[in-house]
């Protein structure tokens, strides 16, 4: 649970607007210039800066690549994945607030991305198979049916 | 787990852990909930895009080299500069997203003059971006890339075409090689920054009619800011396509 909600007894300040509910009557922030927003501040900041980091570094690592061709290309594109996904999670984590949601609400908007996992398998797989037939020319094999 | 072995195991306790009603059992608004939704099944057409263009990369021998296609930048003439300029578009979207987030940050504490200024930020920001990708889209376009291009063999040469591969690449490549790999690759990096740009510009007109509002008084007379921190989501959103539209295209 995070400082955006809380779980009181919130029936009798229904007033027919739910956000009233979740993002005004409830929220407990009164002032800006408080410790906990101060904190909050310096976290934004702090992942801003990670991602900074992370952004830098990818280009570092493409134009060493460029210029000198040291690595391995499937290694490489490995750790480009790798930093995209923590990337992806620096922002979805604090910068969407997914992080303070109740964890029945994160699960539903994760597990269906799940899917997105086997489509990506699938169609390398279907796309590196295609490439196989059309240099080998497979598709053209005519079979005689007896 | 241990509250559904109570409900089998004593039925007239179960009742009192249903749901009452009167709440969002996921303690959120709908709007906030709808919003997220919708970013999911968005995240299923990115990814679809993003997955035939690696299928179809699969597919090919050859491929152009992102190094050699964007390797443009505004003021360096022919200077060969890859990955400098997207990354300064990278690093506007990023800035945007943070002083986005900043805006949400100020809605919490309803600071109206706050969530003004951090807006008006992230439309300058918005603004940045379309303007670096329409420079580019010009520049690749001054190459004759576009939608279909490349695809008529009277108008295109073998060598025409060299110049967007590795020369390791280009030296052993055929005609008809050169030709697939070079349309397949346009028409999916103007199909997805295209679709990805309309995203940041539909952004852009939905930040505008919030900074309205927020002048306005519209949401301190309501109560809150949560238009501000649902518009956030999808514009985090945008951002966030950006990072898997920057590795797929420019660093893989």
């Amino acid at each position: 649970m995070s400082h955006d909600h809380n779980t009181e007894d919130i029936t009798t300040l229904y007033e027919g607007d739910q956000s009233k509910l979740y993002s005004g009557v409830l929220n407990h922030h009164k002032d800006i210039n408080s410790e906990e927003s101060k904190k909050q501040v310096k976290r934004i900041i702090k992942i801003m800066i990670y991602l900074a980091i992370v952004t830098s570094l990818e280009v570092t690592l493409g134009l060493w690549d460029h210029h000198m061709g040291v690595f391995n290309k499937g290694l490489l594109n490995a750790i480009f994945l790798i930093m995209t996904l923590l990337k992806a999670y620096l922002i979805v984590d604090v910068f969407m607030h997914l992080g303070n949601e109740i964890r029945n609400f994160v699960m539903a908007v994760l597990i269906p991305l799940v899917f997105l996992i086997w489509a990506i398998v699938a169609f390398s797989a279907e796309g590196h198979h295609w490439l196989h037939m059309n240099n080998t020319r497979a598709n053209t094999i005519e079979y005689k049916s007896n | 787990m241990a509250q559904a072995t109570t409900a089998i195991s004593n039925p007239s306790e179960a009742k009192t852990l249903k749901w009452g009603g009167g709440h969002s059992p996921f303690n959120l608004s709908y709007g906030k909930i709808m919003m997220w939704f919708f970013l999911v099944t968005d995240a299923f057409t990115f990814g679809a895009f993003l997955i035939s263009y690696g299928s179809k990369r699969y597919f090919t021998n050859v491929w152009p080299d992102p190094n050699l296609v964007f390797s443009g930048a505004p003021l360096m003439g022919h200077t060969p500069l890859p990955l400098v300029f997207v990354s300064i578009m990278t690093f506007i979207l990023i800035l945007s997203s943070v002083t986005m987030v900043m805006a949400v940050h100020a809605g919490h504490y309803m600071d109206r003059a706050k969530v003004t200024k951090w807006l008006i930020f992230t439309i300058i920001g918005g603004i940045l971006f379309l303007s670096c990708q329409t420079w580019e889209w010009t520049e690749l376009h001054g190459e004759g890339a576009w939608w279909g291009s490349f695809l008529d063999p009277t108008n295109v040469s073998l060598a025409s075409l060299q110049h967007f591969f590795k020369p390791s690449v280009a030296a052993s490549m055929t005609f008809a090689q050169a030709t697939e790999a070079t349309t397949s690759f346009f028409n999916f990096f103007f199909t997805i920054t295209g679709f990805h740009g309309m995203h940041v510009l539909s952004g852009v007109c939905l930040l505008c009619v919030a900074l309205i509002n927020t002048v306005n008084g519209t949401y301190e007379r309501r109560g809150h800011y949560e238009m501000i921190e649902k518009i956030g989501l999808y514009w985090h959103f945008v951002d966030l396509v950006w990072v898997f539209v920057f590795t797929c295209f420019y660093l893989i």
